[in-house]
């Protein structure tokens, strides 16, 4: 192997991204498109939620609650219908996607010490804004219980206490659910999507026009051809992978709470899965134009199964299974868990090493596998 | 140092069932212009893969500048240069970044790539247009650069798959004089074409046809063996001899 000719295959490789205005601006406008699409619109959904607050039991305890709700951020209370019937319309029409109920009788109730049920009805065909609102409302209630609990000099026996029973709960990261998650998520996923979609169509797009084999009678060996091929678009996809992680602490302030070597290690194991993938892709096709498609087809379960949009706990029994042979579903473990909860090697020893499982057969087989196909 | 170039011993090639090369044995001196002939299919394209290394035989031998293929392709690779009937270089790179990357490839020093870039330059009629992306050159001009970019190590022993198809006839004509004066300085030619015309213009042609060598000679040697056998008045042109040879086979 000569470092020689690595290096020249690499300049090689650079200057012809230079000359192809539509890969290099796709490769840099892919993660700030997709900072935008995920930080802004996926997750902004979550605030200022039309809400309507239904008060069947019109006294002073009752509008301390309503208002709790309004002053939150991410309520806005846009109607006080008076009865249930009201409300129905409201949400079949889409004007409000969460109501609060307070029945009658709410403040005789506690005012007993018994506890009082507080109606929140969601509107579950938006379930994004389903899963934020109920989460939200139960932050709500569970600190209007605090509150009138300490007033009333009871605040060590809080957990027993009586008091609204919302019902709902939420783990971890209840505020900003889905920015403080996504971020972390799309670094494992600009990742993919670079080394695939760019790996696969260099590969293909030297056998099409020849230079390949061209290339495979000289002195230039398939090792270093690999190398030379990979090393380029590794450097881009760590200078994306940067970009994403500054403009997330920076500015969308995702806080990351746990250590960076952590991440660091379940990015570099994952990133082998992905160069493996393309390079299988690459494979696989013929044309320019099947790599895509090949790329496209893989692309969309890994998407949805691996929990980047849509949580595994709420996909259906039958699919769960699936979702362990998605590689991306273990680096979003990694990602997720080191940032939000601040998890070290021992807690996501699990997905750390399926990852290791997976990067080694798929690039292990890539590497075979292309090196064959390429003699 | 022996005076052959290639030599292969009953070189073979199955790809599943199809017997893509059966049992070539050839011989090419040094400094011949060797016609390698056949119909699409043939196999010639495969015996050059082999003979460049880029492919493993199944069964037989084959010695290319003394080196056993299947022992010493790397070795071999440094010594042979290789065009073949697509336009190989990089389209997107400028004429000179191509003959870097080249040179580069071959591992030449600065003096000597600033010689051979010199020469192909001038010989491709590329003067003045070095910094000029390669995809926008006619294909005259592009399969010249070709043929410079693989000799720019100066390899003795020169491939060339089906060089000039597609090009037109003037083009062709000055591709051919480029290839008299690489043989002139001593570099062995082995050409594959089936464009007739160009068959007369090799020292020694061998004709393929489904795997199989069919018949082998000079030009004229193998005109008057036709000649001969069918009791022709004339000499046949080489189309004759094609389609005679081709149709005896059926």
């Amino acid at each position: 192997m000569s470092g020689k000719r690595i290096r020249l295959l690499m300049w090689k490789e650079f200057l012809q991204l230079r000359r192809d205005p539509l890969l290099i601006r796709l490769i840099l406008l892919m993660p700030v498109m997709q900072l935008v699409l995920f930080g802004y619109v996926v997750a902004a959904d979550v605030k200022n939620l039309p809400t309507a607050i239904v008060d069947l039991d019109r006294t002073s305890v009752s509008r301390t609650i309503g208002q709790s709700f309004s002053a939150s951020d991410y309520f806005k209370v846009v109607a006080h219908p008076a009865s249930d019937a009201d409300l129905r319309e409201l949400i079949d029409t889409g004007k409000v996607a969460v109501a609060v109920v307070i029945e009658e009788g709410t403040t005789d109730r506690l005012a007993r010490g018994q506890s009082a049920p507080l109606g929140i009805v969601v509107d579950g065909s938006d379930s994004s804004s389903a899963t934020a609102g109920s989460g939200y409302a139960s932050q709500i209630v569970a600190s209007i219980n605090k509150q009138r609990l300490t007033e009333s000099g009871m605040g060590a026996r809080l957990a027993q206490a009586p008091g609204l029973d919302a019902r709902v709960r939420v783990l971890y990261n209840p505020t900003l659910a889905s920015l403080n998650t996504m971020i972390p998520g799309l670094v494992a996923v600009i990742l993919m999507i670079s080394l695939m979609v760019v790996l696969s169509q260099a590969v293909v797009r030297e056998r099409e026009s020849g230079t390949l084999e061209q290339m495979f009678v000289t002195p230039i060996q398939r090792t270093e051809y690999l190398i030379g091929k990979v090393a380029p678009y590794l450097l881009l996809a760590i200078a994306q992978l940067m970009l994403v992680a500054i403009v997330g602490l920076l500015w969308f302030k995702v806080p990351f709470h746990g250590a960076p070597l952590v991440a660091l290690t379940g990015v570099a194991l994952f990133m082998l899965s992905a160069i493996g993938l393309g390079l299988l892709v690459s494979l696989i096709s013929s044309t320019r134009q099947q790599a895509q498609q090949a790329v496209l087809f893989l692309m969309l379960p890994f998407m949805v199964l691996s929990g980047f949009i849509f949580p595994i706990s709420s996909m259906p029994d039958a699919i769960k299974p699936v979702t362990y042979a998605i590689p991306l579903r273990y680096a979003l473990d990694v990602l997720r868990g080191a940032a939000v909860k601040g998890a070290g090697f021992a807690d996501l020893a699990v997905p750390l090493l399926a990852l290791s499982g997976f990067g080694i057969v798929i690039f292990t087989g890539a590497v075979i596998a292309t090196r064959r196909k390429l003699s | 140092m022996s005076q052959i170039a290639v030599r292969t011993e009953a070189l073979t090639k199955t790809f599943g069932e199809f017997r893509a090369v059966d049992s070539v044995s050839l011989e090419v001196a040094k400094g011949e212009v060797f016609g390698f002939l056949g119909p699409n299919g043939s196999g010639k394209t495969t015996t050059i893969r082999m003979l460049t290394g880029s492919l493993l035989p199944d069964a037989g031998r084959a010695l290319v500048l003394g080196e056993d293929i299947a022992v010493n392709a790397a070795l071999i690779r440094r010594r042979i240069g290789y065009m073949s009937q697509k336009f190989s270089l990089f389209e997107d790179l400028t004429v000179e970044e191509n003959l870097r990357f080249y040179a580069g490839v071959y591992d030449l020093d600065g003096a000597t790539y600033s010689e051979r870039r010199e020469y192909v330059v001038e010989m491709a009629d590329l003067r003045g247009r070095e910094k000029e992306l390669t995809g926008n050159l006619s294909t005259g001009l592009k399969q010249r650069l070709a043929l410079g970019a693989a000799t720019m190590h100066e390899p003795d022993l020169l491939f060339l798959d089906e060089p000039t198809s597609g090009v037109d006839p003037v083009a062709r004509r000055k591709f051919w004089d480029l290839l008299y004066e690489l043989s002139g300085k001593g570099v062995t030619l082995f050409v594959t074409t089936h464009y007739m015309e160009e068959a007369s213009n090799c020292s020694r042609l061998a004709f393929m046809y489904a795997g199989k060598v069919i018949a082998e000679g000079t030009p004229r040697g193998i005109r008057r063996d036709l000649q001969t056998r069918l009791g022709l008045e004339r000499e046949p042109s080489m189309e004759d001899v094609f389609v005679e040879l081709v149709q005896a086979q059926r």
